[in-house]
């Protein structure tokens, strides 16, 4: 018999009281490995978003109110104007297409009559892709590669608001395509395009029948590097794949810019810029004065805000995640720190038969802190795989419900075509994945276990003053 | 060899002081076999309290061995308990979630034996108190009240102390039995030198002492034991 045996034994002297108090402290527990898997999985969005909203400035027609735009389109001579501005080291224009499955289209022409007010306003919500706005719909061999009532309903809670003010279209089974024409190897944030296969573009300011097609995309279409595809009749070669890291980004094409225009058959103008700044400190006059020279009327210029919504409501995300994980960190501690202090004002006598066959104060105090350790053991175990089955459902929750808010707020204010760079970044919220690493659930544990000790000591030391006289007492 | 200078310990219960120790002096020479006894509350347990370290006497000393116990620090304290002193505690005061020979085992833990020295002692120990064998492994809440008594002993026997401070050690027991414990506590005192110090109401027990000491209202006395001199030296 060692002193860990008989705290093991003693751990379940009692064993329906045990179940319950593992049972109490594998909730809080649990709760706090749940709290911590998702501060770090919304930890790691906000540093990848971050990164993303970097130097990036974007411009778009001014006026234009909801999907369908209404502004002036920008021509490339304000590309030019842009690119003059102090600081600017890159502009890259983009023009938008939308592309609908040909025969899907045909036979939903047929049947239209029969099918109005199919969709909500939450299924049109998801089409607002990057610089959706003011785009020209036309056909195409792909299918997409998004479900439109999935992504209509996931979309529906975190951007219903900016979804009802574009809903003019006619009801659709599949989501349109986003077809983007670039003027550099850029996404529609400006972030640089992660080829996973094949090549870019080349030269992006020349006429190409090259595409570069999303992954998801292109598997739902059984097309690879070398592929062939057709846009309005027009017959496009596959020269790589991107991943753009969100369900809905990649269920784009890009195009050189000269491309699209003529696709759209509006040469020379641009649905939206992408302009760099060429550091940090320099974005917020650069924004300014960019604005200035390309006119309040003409042109809206926007610093990655809804990214930037997003990184806050993100961050007070990983702000309440943390604080519950030390609440519930801190609920463990006082359980494990209360059910001591009952067990050694139980026990009292026993100590004192211990004491007074010389055991020290130490050996005592010791067994009592490993009984402790123990139930957090065991609590931990029960607490982790709550955490793991909980983490998820719970990370999400607490994502969707406070995005619900800031969109709710905020959603309605954004200016024209504001539903596109939206979309990515509730699709962006939504790919947040609390998955309970082992790493993260160890170091949760080891907090715990630190706690479980803290919790324990003071009922150890009041052990101390228990004197060996204590035997010769009643119970 | 323990000699006991001016003992007094009181209570206060309510308003008044009662004084069960109450200016207690005698010493025992080593290898004594002595019995205390007396009325039911007349401070027996008290003054063997006082004498195992358990307890702080309200004034005077126990000296052992010529080290003083007053003014001793705890843990030193804790020492003497552990290594000079065996208790047999009058309710047993066994750890009910374990085992006879587990019980037995512990005080040698804190002494730091080894695990398979300290199992081997306490199975000859608890044959020596004649517990069934059977019975070695038992929980001490599936004992009866003798079993539980023998294993006190057993436990009290468990790191050789110098000094055996027993409370009515036979209080339980068949008079075979108890006669047994009596015959192994006179082995002890005589082959040993284990200075042992019984209360005790039983008669036999008392009269089978070297030395036989009466608590009354807080004093005590020796009386002489049948068949043998009353010693000078109380
Ligand atoms: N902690 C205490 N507080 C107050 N009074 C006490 C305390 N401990 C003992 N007493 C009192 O001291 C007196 C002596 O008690 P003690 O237990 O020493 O008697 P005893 O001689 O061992 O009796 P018994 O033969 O019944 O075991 C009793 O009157 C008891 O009520
Ligand atoms: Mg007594």
């Amino acid at each position: 018999m060692s002193v860990l045996a008989r705290s093991v034994g003693n751990a379940f002297r009692n064993k329906v009281r045990t179940a319950a108090v593992v049972a109490v402290l594998a909730v809080a527990i649990g709760l706090a490995l749940a709290m911590l898997v998702a501060n770090q999985a919304v930890g790691a969005k906000v540093q990848e978003l971050n990164a993303s909203v970097g130097t990036v400035l974007t411009v778009n027609p001014a006026g234009g109110q909801g999907f369908e735009g209404g502004g002036e389109p920008l021509t490339t001579d304000q590309a030019t104007t842009a690119a003059g501005v102090p600081n600017v080291s890159a502009v890259v224009g983009t023009s938008s297409l939308r592309l609908r499955n040909a025969a899907e289209a045909a036979a939903q022409a047929a049947a239209q009559t029969g099918q109005t007010g199919q969709t909500g306003p939450g299924g049109q919500a998801g089409q607002g892709g990057p610089g959706a706005q003011a785009a020209a719909t036309l056909t195409t061999s792909l299918t997409a590669a998004v479900d439109a009532g999935t992504l209509g309903n996931r979309n529906q809670q975190a951007n219903g608001t900016a979804g009802a003010a574009g809903t003019t279209q006619q009801p659709v089974r599949s989501l349109p395509i986003t077809a983007t024409g670039i003027g550099a190897g850029v996404d529609t944030t400006g972030k640089a395009l992660n080829i996973t296969q094949g090549s870019g573009l080349g030269d992006y300011t020349a006429a190409s029948t090259a595409a570069l097609l999303g992954t998801t995309l292109a598997e739902k279409n059984n097309l690879t590097v070398g592929s062939t595809f057709t846009i309005n009749d027009q017959t496009y070669t596959v020269s790589g794949l991107f991943d753009a890291g969100t369900t809905f980004g990649n269920n784009a094409v890009f195009v050189t810019l000269p491309s699209a225009q003529a696709l759209a058959g509006t040469p020379g103008e641009l649905s939206s810029m992408i302009v760099t700044v060429n550091s940090m400190d320099n974005v917020a006059t650069t924004k300014t004065a960019l604005q200035t020279a390309l006119g309040a009327d003409k042109a809206d210029v926007t610093q990655g805000q809804n990214l930037q919504t997003a990184v806050s409501s993100l961050d007070s995300v990983k702000n309440i995640s943390f604080i519950a994980f030390v609440a519930a960190l801190g609920t463990a501690g006082l359980i494990i720190l209360l059910i001591m202090v009952m067990l050694v004002r139980e026990r009292r006598r026993e100590i004192g038969v211990l004491k007074a066959i010389g055991a020290p104060n130490r050996t005592i105090g010791l067994q009592f802190v490993l009984e402790a350790l123990v139930l957090a053991a065991l609590g931990s175990a029960v607490g982790a795989a709550i955490a793991s089955f909980a983490s998820g459902g719970i990370a999400s929750a607490l994502i969707s419900s406070n995005t619900t808010t800031t969109t709710a707020t905020t959603g309605r204010g954004f200016p024209g075509g504001q539903g596109g760079p939206f979309g990515g970044a509730s699709q962006l919220l939504n790919s947040v994945t609390a998955t309970a690493s082992p790493g993260v659930i160890a170091g949760g544990i080891a907090a715990v276990f630190g706690v479980a000790i803290i919790g324990a000591l003071v009922p150890a030391l009041l052990t101390a003053r228990i004197r060996p006289i204590e035997v010769l007492r009643g119970e | 060899m323990i000699e006991v200078q001016n003992l007094v310990r009181t209570f206060n219960s309510g308003d008044r002081t009662i004084k069960p120790v109450n200016d207690v002096s005698f010493v025992l020479e080593q290898g004594t076999l002595a019995s205390i006894v007396g009325k039911s509350g007349s401070g027996k347990s008290t003054l063997l309290s006082l004498l195992g370290a358990l307890d702080k006497p309200t004034s005077g000393d126990v000296v052992v061995n010529g080290v003083s116990l007053a003014g001793m620090p705890d843990a030193k304290l804790t020492e003497y308990r552990r290594r000079d002193i065996g208790f047999v505690f009058q309710q047993f005061n066994l750890i009910p979630n374990l085992s006879a020979v587990d019980n037995v085992m512990l005080p040698m833990e804190f002494a730091g034996v080894r695990k398979a020295a300290r199992a081997q002692r306490a199975g000859e120990l608890l044959e020596q108190v004649q517990l069934d064998p059977s019975k070695h492994g038992r929980r001490i809440n599936r004992l009866s009240g003798g079993e539980q008594q023998r294993v006190a002993i057993a436990r009290a026997l468990a790191n050789e102390p110098k000094l055996i401070l027993a409370d009515e050690p036979t209080g339980n027991l068949d008079e075979q039995t108890g006669d047994h414990i009596i015959e192994l506590l006179s082995s002890l005192s005589r082959d040993h030198a284990t200075t042992i110090l019984v209360v005790t109401h039983d008669r036999a027990l008392a009269n089978k002492t070297d030395r036989r000491f009466r608590l009354q209202q807080g004093k005590l006395t020796e009386e002489p034991v049948r068949g043998r001199a009353v010693a000078a030296n109380v």
